[in-house]
């Protein structure tokens, strides 16, 4: 409940702050976000697995949203930027489909 | 605290909401405020990561050929300003090398150009005259004229049997009885349109498909263009009071 209001709040904060990225943070920002987002909704299903262990949560968050922005960082060492973050985001976005179909089962059993 | 234990799958959907309800019980420990401060970072992220998408995507989205004609109208405009500051730094130079009667020849000049632009000075020069005759629609006439414009004629003056008006910036048309009515005069056909201007750029103006030369044939009428050296356009308007 509490990280919810705080998903809220971080929401508000970033709508009235207007902030503004710096240029080195620009690409890697959105693949963050989306690793982020996969990391929450792997936590929703483990809770309904039973399994929900929020330290697990927090270190699977940060680490996936490292793993994320290295890849992404070498991709742009490498020269191939833009299609390692096209790969990075199929994957996790593949990963968030696999989870909310394994809630959807769980919540309404179909 | 087992780090890795079997999963246990709900055994119903009661159960599976049982425990979302029980881990959104607020509690308070230090991962649950760790958790919460990573959230409130996601929220953020998430609005900031959309909010600098949506401001600069303009040129970041375009594709490379647009990019490329982007690039080489800003290269043709700087050209073109390029060529100005040349000409008009050469002015510059005159005017201040020069004496007085040099300052005043080039601002009689300029004077003279600029009020044979805004219609305050009769024009004598190389253009076309235009004969219409028969049905003659003051859109037809005001079409004709933004042709000429567009095809450079400098000065531009309508006349009938009697009368010669001026064509500047803010005349006008309307239809009447016999003829059109140009900024309040009435004028009888056959009217003579002449322009000042490049003869081989202004008659193929008049004769597209659709223009002039169409339009009033189509109507019954006709019209006869002739490339003249010796237009004269004497009409005048008066210098506006400002």
């Amino acid at each position: 409940m509490i990280p919810a209001i705080g998903l809220l709040i971080g929401v508000l904060l970033g709508l009235f702050l207007h902030p503004t990225v710096p240029l080195w943070l620009q690409p890697y920002l959105p693949i963050a976000v989306v690793a982020a987002l996969d990391a929450v909704f792997g936590a929703f299903r483990s809770v309904l697995d039973g399994i929900f262990n929020d330290r697990i949560f927090v270190i699977s968050f940060l680490s996936n949203v490292l793993v994320a922005a290295v890849i992404v960082f070498l991709g742009d060492q490498l020269g191939v930027g833009s299609q390692m973050s096209t790969g990075v985001v199929v994957v996790l976005t593949m990963r968030i489909f696999a989870n909310v179909a394994a809630i959807r089962r769980h919540l309404l059993k179909a | 605290m087992g780090m890795h234990s079997a999963p246990r799958p709900a055994r119903n959907a009661a159960e599976a909401r049982f425990r979302l309800l029980r881990t959104l019980k607020p509690a308070l420990s230090r991962t649950q405020a760790m958790i919460t401060v990573l959230f409130v970072i996601l929220g953020f992220a998430t609005t900031s990561a959309i909010k600098s998408s949506t401001a600069d995507s303009l040129l970041k989205n375009a594709r490379q050929s647009d990019l490329v004609s982007v690039l080489d109208d800003l290269a043709q405009r700087e050209a073109r300003l390029q060529s100005e500051i040349t000409r008009l730094e050469s002015a510059r130079e005159t005017l201040l090398g020069g004496d007085q009667y040099q300052a005043l020849n080039e601002a009689k000049r300029r004077a003279k150009a600029l009020g044979q632009l805004a219609g305050t000075e009769p024009v004598l020069g190389s253009g076309v005259s235009i004969t219409i005759s028969g049905n003659l629609s003051a859109s037809t006439l005001l079409d004709s004229i933004q042709e000429l414009r567009d095809a450079g004629a400098t000065s531009i003056q309508i006349s009938d049997s009697s009368l010669d008006i001026r064509v500047v910036a803010n005349t006008w048309f309307s239809d009447s009885a016999n003829g059109v009515t140009v900024s309040g005069t009435a004028l009888q056909v056959p009217i003579t349109i002449a322009a000042i201007g490049d003869a081989s750029v202004l008659i193929p103006a008049l004769q597209i498909p659709g223009g002039l030369v169409d339009t009033v044939g189509s109507g019954g009428g006709s019209v006869n263009i002739a490339n003249r050296d010796d237009i004269n356009i004497s009409a005048v308007v008066p210098i506006p009071v400002s």
